[in-house]
């Protein structure tokens, strides 16, 4: 038998993002994303702001289920008990107070 | 290999359930069944039209190219003669790889993964060319129906009650390594000439795996031990989606974002089209069952096509 934890890494998921302040909503529906199960808050704002085509970035939160997202998806979704089979609906909302673990950056 | 155990799932259906579903999936693609078998006998089968070929001092028809030689040789390269080759008898091992993780749940392919099973297994029985075996596969890959079990409709139930589409993994890369061990040891066990044995694996899925690299190689390995590899990617979930006005949901919009480092050691954004580093040569969409048999078929002859030029 293949060591599974050891695969875990390569781990992708499907996200759809959403948001509900109309000044950030994306230009077009984008469908799904695959995105490394690796990612946080930080490389997730990366990628919406790619796909708004901001000139200066818009610092972003993330939302799934409604709790925002504070580590890896990996993280998350272990925790919740989510598998990466699912297709996680990812609500953004600009982020109001820069948030107090911008060294761990 | 372990076989999928039926015990561990909880909403497990009774053989009398699965029975009933499998007939309403068989006859649902009764007609199709027809259509595939016509398609397919025309693919699979060798032509049956004799070819006049070879160099031999008696036989049917005279070879034009080997006249001049042979007046030129003073009648000693005699070899002028052609006769009817018969064609040889092709056998096929095709295996139906399901997958069988949540994923094909949520996207509800599960319906269509199931019409394909039901019509593939009934061409080929019609054809009558070869073994046919089932396999689940997620995060691990399990034995449904072997290849040496002829494959009745009692063994299409048998097949249909022992997916769960619960795994929470899907993993291509074990389905393909261990894929090609069951392949080979097919080979070992089929009757009849090696060289006239045609494998081929046909994967049903909705598309969404990982590590894209390495399954290309192992398609690469497959190819090379002549096991064809085909991959039906069921995209039910694009239609309902349309349908709905919800989201898009079809592998067609579904877009890979990865952070790799540039020269410079940055790490930057690559954002590519999903089917774009898909790493299967052969692979067609389906999202209703209607259109597979004229896609299978038309994949098939363009493998065969290139299998007769590159021999
Ligand atoms: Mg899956």
């Amino acid at each position: 038998m293949t060591d599974v934890s050891a695969m875990q890494k390569q781990s992708q998921v499907r996200i759809h993002l959403h948001t509900r302040s109309g000044d950030i909503e994306l230009p077009q529906d984008t469908g799904p994303i695959l995105v490394s199960t690796e990612l946080k808050r930080y490389q997730l704002s990366t990628l919406v702001n790619r796909l708004l085509e901001t000139e200066q970035p818009v610092p972003l939160e993330f939302l799934i289920n409604g709790q925002f997202l504070r580590t890896s998806l990996d993280e998350f979704l272990t925790r919740n008990g989510i598998s990466a089979e699912t297709t996680l609906s990812v609500e953004y909302v600009k982020a109001l107070i820069p948030p107090l673990y911008v060294a761990s950056y | 290999h372990t076989h999928l155990d039926a015990d561990d799932v909880d909403d497990e259906l009774t053989i009398d359930q699965a029975r009933l579903l499998w007939a309403e999936h068989e006859s649902s693609t009764r007609n199709l069944a027809l259509v595939l078998t016509e398609h397919l006998r025309l693919v699979l089968q060798p032509t049956q039209a004799t070819k006049m070929r070879g160099d031999f001092r008696t036989g049917k028809r005279l070879n034009i190219k080997r006249i001049i030689p042979y007046i030129a040789s003073s009648y000693k390269r005699d070899k002028i003669w052609m006769r009817r080759s018969v064609p040889s008898k092709r056998s096929y091992q095709i295996m139906l790889a399901i997958d069988d993780s949540e994923s094909m749940a949520e996207s509800e392919s599960k319906q269509l993964a199931f019409e394909t099973v039901a019509l593939v297994a009934k061409a080929m029985s019609m054809l009558e060319v070869g073994e046919l075996s089932v396999v689940g596969f997620g995060e691990d890959v399990k034995i449904a129906h072997d290849f040496s079990t002829p494959f009745t409709s009692e063994a299409g139930a048998q097949v249909y009650k022992q997916f769960s589409f619960a795994q929470t993994r899907t993993n291509v890369r074990r389905l393909l390594a261990e894929s090609i061990e069951l392949f080979r040891a097919a080979r070992l066990k089929a009757a009849g000439s090696a060289s006239e044995l045609w494998q081929l694996q046909l994967i049903i899925s909705d598309g969404v795996c990982e590590d894209h690299p390495s399954i290309r190689q192992l398609v690469r390995q497959a190819h090379e031990e002549r096991i064809m590899v085909v991959f039906i990617v069921v995209d039910a979930a694009a239609q309902k989606a349309e349908a709905s006005g919800g989201p898009k949901q079809s592998i067609l919009d579904l877009q890979t974002a990865e952070f790799v480092k540039d020269q410079a050691g940055e790490m930057r954004l690559n954002m590519v089209k999903y089917l774009d580093t898909f790493p299967f040569d052969y692979y067609l969409i389906v999202r209703d069952v209607q259109e597979l048999p004229a896609v299978l078929a038309g994949a098939l002859r363009q493998w065969f096509a290139e299998v007769v030029e590159s021999g």
